[in-house]
C-alpha cells in the first residue's frame, strides 16, 4: 500500500493510518489547521480581519521551566535508561485558501506539547502529550521510561544552552510580521495575475499557508537549545478548460522567507503567470513517446532527482540496517565525475534550513559525494551512536507526536560548467523537463519515479512541443553515472519540497543546475 | 459539580461546546470530538527497535450565524477552555460573508440503519497488551526471514493499532457516538540478487483482529514478494494486455476517487463533469464506495457532519450513477449529501471515500493469467503517476512478463500508461479475489492495452 500525496483530506482519521514505508516526496501543500472563517467575499475582507492581532510565537521555556524538564529527564531515565530527551514545540499555523473568486477559509492553528524520548540500546522508548501540564508530560515520561531494561540510575548531566549560530535570522519573518490582510491579498494577486493571463483558465485556487514554530531540545547528556522556524508558502493550482480538454498547472513562491519577500522576490503574479502558462502549455501538448532516450532536467526543483536517487538511500536507517543499495558503497564511485552533491541545512531562506535539528544538533553542510564517490551518509543521533558515526544534523522529526528519523534537509548537485542552452542544442531527439511533480524512490531496490508536469520535445537542438503525461523511471545505482553534463546555473529551490517517510512530513529544499543525462526511460502513452 | 479546570468528558466537551456557540449567539453548531489510544512497534531482529504510545484527543467547532461560518478547535477540555474558543468562533463567525449554502445538513443528525452490526469495534484489538503486539511483530519478521534463504534482512516489523472514540454533537439534533478500532502490521524484506537487492514489502489493516491473516502468513507474502523479483529486467517499449494486481488497481481507484467528487464536478475541473448517466467503463466494472459495509476499515455510523453513511453505487455496470457529496457541497449542486463529509476535528469537512472497492468479477486470477497470450503483470509500482485533472496514469512498475498465459519472468524498469478513461473501458476481465484490506480495494483487473516503455529498443 502506497501513501497518497494530495490535496483532499482521504478517508476516516484512525482507519487512515498509513503502514506503508515507501519514501516519497510531494510537491503540494502541508495541512493547515485551526481557527477558520470560511468565504469571505475578496473585496470585504480588510475590515472583516482588519482586527486581527499581530500574531507572537512564545519560546517553549514560557510553558516548561529549566527545572520542570529536568524533573522530566530524571523520570524517564528512572527505568535505568542511560538517554532521555525532551522535546517542546509551539507551532502556529495560518491558512488562506482562495476558491471560485472568494476566499473560501481562513484558518488559525496552534501545535504545542511534548515528546518524550529514552533509548536504551537500540531501544526507544517514545510518548507525547498534547499540552504542557506537568501531570500529562510526568505520565509521558513514565510510559517512555518503560523501554529500558537496565539497571535503575542515570543522572541528567546540567544544561549547556547551545551555542549553535543560526545560519541566518529573519528580521521581519513573513508568516508573524505580514498581517492577515496582506497575506489573503497576495492570494488575490495570484487569483487575478492566473486567470487575466488567458481566458480559458477557468478556475484557480490558491493557497497561502505558513508555519511559526518554536522548539526547545533538552537531553539527559546536557543539552540545551532552542530555534524559531518560519515558513511561508504560496501556491497558485488554475486548471485551464477548452472544451472537454482540461489542464493544469501549479506553482509556488516562498520558503523561510521575509515579509517583504512576496514584492522584491517573487511575486504571486510570477507565480500565478507560471502556473497559468504550464496549464495553458499542456492544452496542446502532444502525448509523451515511451522510450529511452537523452534527458535534461531543469534547474532548481529538478533537483528532487537528486533527493530521490541520491538522497534517500544515504539516511542513517538505512545504512545501518544495511537496507540501503548505499551501504556498502562508501568511498566507491556512484555518480559519473563531473557531480558534487551536498546535504546542507544552512542554505539562506530554504525550507529545509535551521540553527539546530530536532536533536538539538547544529546546523551543518556536508559534502557528501565529491567528484563522483560516495564520501559520507545522513546521520541522526541514534543511528550515528550505534554505528560509531557523528550525527550531520539529520535528525528530524515532523512534530512532538513523532520520534527523530533521519532525513535530509536541502539536497542539491552543485553546479558544472556547461551552458545549459550548448547542451540542448547536442540533443538531437529527446526530453526537455521544465518543471517535475512528486517523485518517489525504494530505497532497498533503487527504484525511482518522477511525474513530469512540464516538458519539451528536443528536436534538433531546438525546444518545439510540449509535451505531456511523461514519468522519468530508472535505478538510482546507475542512473546517476550517466549524468553527461551539469550546467552553470546551479539554482537550489527554497520554496516548494515536502517530503514524507514513514508518516512524518518535513519542509526540505532541493537543488541542481541544468542537468543532462545520456539515456533515462520516459513513460508515456505514446509507443 | 466539577470545577473550572477540570477536564470534561467527550460527550460534555461536545456538547458544552455547540451549547457555548449557541449561547454566544450562534444560529446552528455542530462539534466533532476524536479521542483515540495509539500504539506503534517496531521490531527489527527479533528486538524492539521503537515502541511509541500516546493518548490524543482534539475537539473541532462550527459554528453559523446568519450563514456566516467559522471553525475552532483544541485539544483543552477545561469547560473555560471550550467555552473561550466557542466565543471566539461567533466573533470570527460574524465577520464572515454570508453564504446562502452554508449551514447544518437538511436532514438531523442519524446513525446509519443497524449502526449496532457495522462492527467498527473489536474488543480484541482493544484487549492486546502491549507484549502480544510486540510477539505479532516479531512472528512476522521470522516468516519473512524463513521465506527463502537468501532473504538475509528486513527494515524491521511495523505494527500499527489503534483504538478511537469519536462524538458529534449538534444544534440540530441528538449527540452521535461511536467507537473504533484498527490494527496493522507491514514489513519489507531484502532479498540478495547477485550485487542487487530486491525488496517485496507487504501489509495489511483491518478494523478487527480475526480479519488480519496471521502473521507468518504476511511475513511469508513479504518474503515471496522479494523472492519472485530476484532477476528482474527490462522489457522493450510496446502496446501489451496489462494484468493489474489488487494492490495496482486498489491505488487507481484511489485517486478516481476525486473525479467523483461532487466539488470538483460542480466546478467543472473532474474529467467526469459532462458524464453523469453516460457509460464510462466496460460493463464488467462496478464501483461501489460503501460506508456501511460491516468490519470495514472505513466504516462509521455517520460521517464528519452527523450525516448517516450509507452504500453508494458510483458505477454500475459501467454506467457512471453519481457524484459524492457533503452538505455544503451538496446545496451548492443541487444534490443531498451521500454521508461522504470527512472531517478531522482540525479541519472543514471535505469529501472523501469510506470503503471504496470494484465489485467483484467472475474470473478466477488464474484464468486472467491464462487468457494472456503476450503481456505485463503489474504488481508494483512509484508512489506517483497519476493526473488528477487529466486521470492521466503513467506509473513506474514491477511485475511480471506473461508468455502463452504462464509467467515468464520478473520485470523492472519499466513505466506503464494510459489514461483513466481509455483503461475503465477496456477493463476486459475482473477478477473474483476481492479483498478488504485497508478501506480501498480491488479484484484483480485485466486491461485489454497499455503503453509499456522500457530501455531496450523494441525489436
Amino acid at each position: 500500500m502506497h501513501v497518497h500525496g494530495s490535496f483532499q483530506h482521504r478517508g476516516p482519521a484512525l482507519g487512515a493510518c498509513s503502514i506503508s514505508r515507501r519514501d516519497f516526496m510531494r510537491g503540494s501543500l502541508a495541512v493547515g489547521a485551526g481557527v477558520a472563517v470560511s468565504r469571505l467575499a475578496l473585496d470585504t475582507w480588510a475590515p472583516v480581519l482588519a482586527q486581527a492581532a499581530q500574531a507572537e510565537l512564545p519560546p517553549v521555556t514560557r510553558f516548561l521551566t529549566p527545572d520542570q524538564v529536568a524533573e522530566l529527564l530524571k523520570l524517564a531515565q528512572s527505568k535505568g535508561a542511560p538517554f532521555a530527551e525532551i522535546y517542546g514545540e509551539y507551532t502556529i499555523n495560518t491558512n488562506f485558501v482562495l476558491d471560485e473568486n472568494e476566499l473560501r477559509q481562513a484558518q488559525y492553528g496552534v501545535l504545542s506539547g511534548v515528546g518524550v524520548r529514552v533509548i536504551d540500546g537500540d531501544a526507544v522508548g517514545y510518548a507525547y502529550a498534547d499540552e504542557f501540564g506537568m501531570d500529562g508530560l510526568r505520565e509521558a515520561a513514565r510510559v517512555a521510561a518503560a523501554i529500558a531494561r537496565g539497571k535503575p540510575g542515570g543522572t541528567p548531566r546540567a544544561f549547556a544552552a547551545t551555542k549553535a549560530k543560526a545560519p541566518f535570522v529573519l528580521v521581519r519573518p513573513a508568516p508573524l510580521t505580514a498581517s492577515e490582510g496582506e497575506k489573503i491579498d497576495l492570494c488575490r494577486r495570484g487569483n487575478e495575475a492566473a486567470r487575466t493571463r488567458d481566458p480559458r483558465i477557468k478556475q484557480v485556487q490558491v493557497i497561502m499557508a505558513d508555519t511559526s514554530k518554536a522548539i526547545l531540545v533538552a537531553n539527559s547528556d546536557g543539552v540545551w537549545a532552542e530555534d524559531r522556524q518560519f515558513i511561508s508558502r504560496l501556491a497558485v493550482v488554475p486548471t485551464a478548460i477548452d472544451g472537454s480538454n482540461r489542464q493544469g498547472g501549479m506553482a509556488m513562491a516562498g520558503g523561510a522567507v521575509e515579509a517583504d519577500y512576496f514584492d522584491k522576490v517573487r511575486t504571486p503574479e510570477q507565480t500565478a503567470h507560471e502556473a497559468s502558462d504550464t496549464a495553458i502549455a499542456l492544452l496542446t501538448a502532444v502525448d509523451a513517446k515511451a522510450g529511452s532516450y537523452p534527458v535534461i532536467i531543469n534547474h532548481g526543483w529538478g533537483g528532487v532527482l537528486v533527493h530521490e536517487c541520491f538522497g534517500h538511500s544515504l539516511e542513517g536507517d538505512g545504512i545501518r540496517k544495511k537496507t540501503s543499495i548505499r551501504e556498502k558503497q562508501l568511498n566507491q564511485k556512484v555518480c559519473s565525475d563531473i557531480v558534487d552533491i551536498y546535504d546542507d541545512s544552512t542554505v539562506p531562506n530554504a525550507r529545509g534550513s535551521f540553527k539546530v535539528d530536532d536533536e538539538g544538533t547544529p546546523s551543518q553542510k556536508s559534502h557528501v559525494v565529491e567528484k563522483g564517490v560516495l564520501k559520507g551518509y545522513l546521520w541522526d543521533r541514534l543511528n550515528a551512536d550505534l554505528t560509531g558515526n557523528t550525527s550531520t544534523a539529520n535528525g528530524r522529526r515532523n512534530s512532538y507526536r513523532d520520534f527523530p528519523i533521519p532525513r535530509m534537509t536541502n539536497t542539491y548537485i552543485a553546479g558544472g560548467t556547461s551552458k545549459p542552452a550548448e547542451m540542448i542544442a547536442s540533443i538531437k531527439n529527446g526530453l526537455f523537463c521544465k518543471n517535475l511533480g512528486g517523485g518517489s524512490v525504494n530505497p532497498a531496490d533503487g527504484m525511482f519515479s518522477f511525474v513530469v508536469s512540464e516538458a519539451y520535445l528536443i528536436e534538433d537542438g531546438k525546444i518545439t512541443s510540449a509535451v505531456k503525461g511523461a514519468t522519468l523511471t530508472g535505478n538510482a545505482a546507475d542512473a546517476m553515472l550517466r549524468i553527461e553534463g551539469l550546467g552553470d546555473d546551479l539554482a537550489i529551490d527554497t520554496k516548494t519540497g515536502t517530503c514524507g517517510k514513514d508518516g512524518q512530513w518535513k519542509p526540505v529544499g532541493v537543488g541542481q543546475p541544468t542537468v543532462m543525462f545520456s539515456e533515462m526511460t520516459v513513460g508515456g502513452t505514446r509507443a | 459539580m466539577p470545577s473550572a479546570d477540570t477536564n470534561l468528558t467527550l460527550q460534555k466537551a461536545a456538547e458544552s461546546a455547540v451549547g457555548f456557540a449557541l449561547k454566544a449567539g450562534a444560529k446552528e453548531a455542530d462539534a466533532l470530538v476524536e479521542s483515540g489510544a495509539q500504539f506503534r512497534v517496531d521490531v527489527l531482529q527479533g528486538e524492539v527497535e521503537n515502541l511509541k504510545q500516546a493518548q490524543t484527543r482534539g475537539l473541532g467547532l462550527r459554528v453559523f450565524v446568519d450563514k456566516r461560518t467559522a471553525l475552532v478547535y483544541t485539544s483543552d477540555f477545561r469547560e473555560n477552555a471550550i467555552k473561550d474558543i466557542a466565543t471566539r468562533a461567533v466573533e470570527l463567525a460574524k465577520k464572515a460573508q454570508a453564504d446562502e449554502a452554508a449551514g447544518l445538513p437538511a436532514t438531523p443528525p442519524a446513525m446509519a440503519a443497524d449502526a449496532a452490526g457495522l462492527k467498527t469495534y473489536d474488543p480484541a484489538v482493544a484487549a492486546l497488551t502491549a507484549e502480544q503486539k510486540i510477539d505479532w511483530a516479531r512472528s512476522v519478521e521470522k516468516a519473512a526471514l524463513a521465506y527463502d534463504p537468501r532473504i538475509k534482512r528486513t527494515d524491521g516489523c511495523s505494527l500499527q493499532s489503534g483504538v478511537g472514540e469519536t462524538w458529534y454533537a449538534s444544534s440540530a439534533g441528538k449527540s452521535l457516538t461511536y467507537r473504533n478500532t484498527g490494527i496493522g502490521g507491514f514489513i519489507n524484506p531484502l532479498a540478495d540478487d547477485g550485487d542487487k537487492q530486491q525488496s517485496g514489502g507487504y501489509g495489511e489493516f483491518q478494523s478487527h483482529l480475526e480479519a488480519l491473516s496471521t502473521p507468518e502468513a504476511i511475513g511469508k507474502e513479504a518474503g515471496k514478494r522479494a523472492i519472485d523479483k530476484i532477476g528482474a529486467r527490462g522489457v522493450p517499449t510496446q502496446k501489451v494486455p496489462v494484468i493489474l494486481h489488487p494492490d495496482i488497481a486498489g491505488n487507481w481507484i484511489q485517486n478516481l476517487f476525486n473525479a467523483f467528487s461532487g466539488e470538483q464536478a460542480f466546478k467543472k475541473v473532474s474529467y467526469l463533469t459532462e458524464k453523469l448517466g453516460q457509460p464510462i467503463a466496460s460493463d464488467l466494472v462496478t464501483l461501489i464506495d460503501d460506508g456501511i459495509l460491516p468490519g470495514g476499515v472505513g466504516t462509521a455510523p455517520f460521517d464528519g457532519e452527523g450525516g448517516a453513511t450509507q452504500k453508494n453505487l458510483l458505477i454500475d455496470k459501467g454506467v457512471m450513477k453519481m457524484f459524492a457529496y457533503n452538505a455544503y457541497w451538496g446545496r451548492r449542486a443541487g444534490a443531498r449529501s451521500t454521508g461522504n463529509a470527512t472531517r478531522g476535528y482540525q479541519n472543514a469537512p471535505g469529501i472523501g471515500p469510506r470503503n471504496l472497492y470494484i465489485a467483484n468479477g467472475a474470473s478466477t486470477p488464474e484464468q486472467i493469467l491464462a487468457s494472456v497470450d503476450r503481456g505485463f503483470w503489474m504488481v508494483d509500482s512509484g508512489a506517483f503517476g497519476y493526473n488528477a485533472t487529466t486521470g492521466a496514469y503513467s506509473y513506474q512498475a514491477a511485475g511480471f512478463w506473461i508468455e502463452k498465459g504462464k509467467v515468464a519472468f520478473p520485470v523492472a524498469e519499466i513505466t506503464v500508461a494510459s489514461t483513466t478513461l481509455d483503461m475503465l473501458k477496456s477493463v476486459v476481465m475482473v477478477g473474483n479475489d476481492l479483498r478488504y484490506n485497508g478501506n480501498v480495494n480491488s479484484p484483480t483487473l485485466k486491461i485489454a492495452e497499455m503503453t509499456i516503455s522500457g530501455r531496450q529498443a523494441a525489436g
